[in-house]
């Protein structure tokens, strides 16, 4: 059976991430890169220049003036929204195709929402800035996506085993392919460079037992992958892992916030989409 | 898909009742004294922290009746006290209130204590909802923290990047100008290398020029003396071209060494007194003879206001002067060629004056005007065939004219004419100095010819030549092949001039010339020699150099020469000088005519 390595490594071979995903992420990393050096970057790819100015002339920005320039554009828009107006774009791309057994439609769907989700809860429940926990949303189902390109046979295996209720979903693939997706997902993140908290949630975002603190964004990813699989925007049809007992905890004491938040999900997510979809 | 709702989502985690439990504790904080009952949509029954017993139908009735109508429904309790049941639609459910202190006809519609409940009621309910008014009032609270919190990373990250620019820009500087300063260090050291080529070039011409002028003294000199002897016809007509051929090539020579000399930037004018009018008189005599075959007239013409005697290198402007009228001449087939000097106005004490040749040739094409002043160019190739000529001249007029503080200019028509000028600054003479020149022609005037002259010359040919040419003259000629010999010949023999080669093996010219000059200082050492102890005055000794420099002249003078003649040797230079330097005392032969 293959490790999580080699299935990363495999997939890395047939797909690579675009180099402006991974170059405007080298340059969030670094204390020394200025908004030119973005610049630079960004114009390679008339797309995402479109994107971006759609952006920034969003009423969410509330500009009184069109921008128009690229430079003013990355300004208003700040690094982290660039970087991951850019992951969304790489990452689109990869979650296409779908048969009856796995749905990699449906996997983006339950990515945007957790991403939507997270990204909600940690700016209006935590006060804490939701880019990167939104980015931990976007690609923390990633392996999922690679694991179907290359071993997509035993995935559906997995996916069989896991609605037939055998375990949960990374012990049914453990089981099928050898490795599971959270893992694989963390190799393929780390190779692209993301922060260190996005790496380790994608890697824990099944591991219930590990909640170290609420506000945490390993225990704000969880907690939206719960509530959206309620919503069936799931990744997987199956089971539903039980919410561990601080978040259950943590609901109860904030039930007005998490109304709140319900209530106002369809329009974020209906936001998002006009921002970060295509006009395909 | 509809709608999630918070209960659907969280149904498992959450007793579904909670809420309405939230909402009895409320009410019941504001109605003390009152014991109370919810009734849930479903059916639950939630009691308060005093409970109310009611037997189910009477239950059941309150709450089926409560749910029919707007207002309150009576009844009584298990403990005979009254009760009211209202349904609230926002929980949803239905409240019973028994409270001890509401008397019997109190509790019907519309009474005081029927408002004061409702009121109670709707004051429980409100205080639910502002609890998620709360929640949403600090959710945006929090979320307006999160955008001032990155409107200021924003700021910050800005004057970040704008230090990082600022950086950025003053290492660019810098580099920059340590680029700056290698590149020029390397310019400055190419530069260095240029300068060292271009003087090993003058030196190399300069030295090629002394190569090529001895056998060219040996061709004229010896081309003149075959045509001095009986010759036919058509030997004489041989002879001649081989002496206009040797001519010609020695003035290209002489240009390009002079135009070596004026890049190398080693040219240096004389300032010396000269006549005006002699040397453009001069000119315009050189061109007579091909002007009257020609038919062709020359005039000059010199500007009254113009000083007669003047400052400058009359050889010089001799040279260019003749370089116009000499191409003036070769373009033009008829008319005439106009030599002038005008007055154009006094400044800072000099005469500025304008030199002008005019003639009525075949004119310059405007398209060639720049060319013709370019080495080796004329103002075509079919020109040079039907002209002649090297295109050397007027290059080396442009630059003698710039030296000069001028600017030769041309200004021409086709088939009518050109006219050559250029203007320069003139200063007059002082008065009391008198010319080399001036002096040579005063020499002239002794008319005495005759006497001893050692020839001290290494060169066989140049040997017999110069030999063949002093005897000429009319002079007893005896010859030394080096600086020693000639000493040899100065201790047993007497002369009256030394002819003194610069350059000769053994012992050279300079040296040999210091040696003659300390032997005249010591009076034990003069004893010896035969031919300098008897001199009154010292021994006149006359340098022969094919370097024609300025400096090679300075050094002959400075070795202890009086006087200094060029190579080749022109017998018309040879006579004037040797008549010039010969002591009046020995005159033993008529003078050469020539």
């Amino acid at each position: 059976m293959p490790s999580a390595k080699e299935i990363q490594r495999k997939f890395t071979d047939l797909k690579t991430l675009p180099h402006v995903a991974i170059k405007v992420t080298q340059l969030v990393n670094d204390d020394r890169s200025t908004m030119q050096d973005f610049e630079e970057i960004i114009k390679l790819d008339p797309v995402l220049v479109t994107r971006l100015l759609r952006l920034v002339n969003s009423p969410y920005f509330g500009l009184s003036q069109k921008v128009e320039s690229i430079s003013k554009a990355v300004v208003f828009a700040g690094m982290k929204q660039l970087r991951n107006l850019v992951a969304v774009e790489a990452l689109r791309g990869m979650f296409k195709g779908d048969d009856a057994d796995f749905s990699a439609q449906k996997l983006w769907l339950h990515s945007a929402t957790v991403a939507i989700l997270s990204g909600m809860i940690a700016k209006r429940i935590f006060g804490k800035e939701g880019e990167d926990i939104f980015l931990a949303g976007i690609i923390h189902d990633i392996g999922l996506i690679v694991e179907n390109q290359v071993v997509g046979e035993q995935l559906r295996e997995a996916c069989k085993a896991f609605r037939e209720g055998k375990g949960t979903l990374p012990e049914c693939e453990r089981n099928a392919i050898g490795a599971d997706h959270a893992e694989v997902g963390y190799l393929l993140a780390k190779d692209w460079g993301l922060p260190q908290e996005v790496l380790s949630s994608i890697k824990s975002h099944h591991l219930a037992k590990q909640v170290k603190s609420v506000s945490s964004t390993g225990s704000i990813l969880q907690l939206a992958e719960f509530m959206s699989s309620k919503m069936q925007y799931w990744a997987i049809p199956g089971p539903l892992e039980a919410l561990p007992p601080e978040l259950t905890e943590h609901v109860k004491e904030r039930v007005a916030d998490y109304k709140i938040i319900i209530r106002d999900l369809p329009g974020e997510m209906a936001k998002a989409k006009e921002l970060y979809e295509s006009d395909e | 898909m509809t709608e999630p709702t918070f209960d659907a989502i969280f149904d498992d985690l959450i007793d579904a009742n909670e809420e309405l439990q939230r909402f009895l504790a409320i009410i019941e904080a504001l109605l003390p004294e009152a014991s109370m009952l919810l009734v849930s949509e479903a059916g639950a029954l939630l009691q308060g922290a005093r409970p109310l017993a009611l037997v189910s139908p009477v239950r059941e009735r309150l709450v089926n009746e409560a749910k029919a109508t707007e207002g309150f429904v009576a009844g009584k309790a298990d403990n005979g006290a009254r009760c009211h049941a209202v349904y609230l639609a926002k929980l949803p459910a239905v409240l019973i209130v028994a409270c001890a202190i509401v008397q019997e006809e109190d509790g019907l519609p519309g009474s005081a204590l029927a408002t004061l409940l409702r009121n109670t009621v709707e004051l429980a309910l409100y205080r639910q909802e502002r609890e998620m008014l709360v929640a949403e009032h600090e959710q945006s609270v929090r979320q307006i923290n999160i955008l001032q919190q990155q409107h200021g990373k924003l700021i910050e990250d800005n004057y970040r990047q704008y230090r990082l620019n600022q950086d950025r820009e003053k290492e660019y500087a810098r580099k920059l100008e340590s680029e700056i300063a290698k590149q020029t260090a390397e310019l400055r050291e190419a530069n260095a290398r240029l300068e060292e080529i271009s003087r090993l070039k003058s030196d190399f011409l300069a030295n090629m020029s002394h190569e090529l002028r001895t056998p060219m003294n040996a061709i004229i000199g010896f081309s003149e003396l075959l045509s001095e002897t009986p010759l036919a016809e058509e030997q004489l007509d041989y002879t001649r071209t081989i002496a206009q051929s040797a001519a010609s090539l020695l003035s290209l020579i002489n240009d390009i060494l002079d135009l070596a000399k004026i890049e190398a930037g080693k040219l240096e004018l004389e300032r010396l007194p000269f006549d005006l009018a002699e040397v453009i008189g001069n000119v315009a005599a050189m061109f007579k003879i091909p002007a009257k075959e020609k038919g062709v007239a020359v005039t000059c013409q010199i500007d009254s206001r113009i000083p007669k005697r003047i400052m400058g290198d009359s050889n010089r402007l001799r040279q260019v002067l003749i370089n116009l009228a000499g191409n003036a001449m070769k373009f033009t087939e008829q008319g005439g060629i106009d030599i002038k000097v005008d007055y154009e106005r006094e400044a800072a004490g000099q005469i500025v004056s304008r030199f002008s040749v005019r003639d009525s040739g075949i004119g310059i094409p405007a398209d060639r005007i720049e060319a013709i002043f370019e080495k080796f160019t004329q103002a075509d190739g079919s020109t040079t065939r039907k002209y002649g000529g090297t295109g050397l001249g007027l290059a080396i007029c442009l630059q003698l004219v710039e030296l000069m503080g001028g600017r030769l200019t041309v200004e021409s028509e086709l088939g009518k004419g050109s006219v050559f000028y250029f203007v320069i600054p003139l200063e007059e003479a002082p008065a009391e100095i008198i010319s080399l020149q001036e002096r040579k022609e005063a020499g002239r005037e002794k008319a005495s010819s005759g006497g001893r002259i050692l020839l001290v010359e290494d060169n066989a040919v140049n040997q017999r030549l110069a030999s063949i040419l002093i005897t000429r003259q009319g002079y007893e000629v005896e010859v030394a092949s080096d600086g020693a010999e000639a000493l040899e010949h100065l201790r047993n023999q007497t002369f009256d001039l030394v002819l003194m080669d610069v350059q000769m093996p053994n012992m050279d010219g300079m040296e040999a010339t210091r040696k003659i000059r300390e032997i005249e200082a010591d009076s034990a050492l003069r004893r010896d020699y035969v031919g300098l102890r008897a001199l009154k005055e010292p021994l006149g000794i006359i340098g022969l150099t094919a370097h024609a420099r300025k400096e090679d002249e300075t050094a002959c003078y400075e070795a202890g020469m009086s006087g200094f003649l060029t190579k080749p040797i022109i017998k018309a230079k040879l006579a004037l000088i040797l008549n010039e330097m010969m002591p009046l005392v020995s005159c033993l032969a008529d003078k050469d005519p020539s």
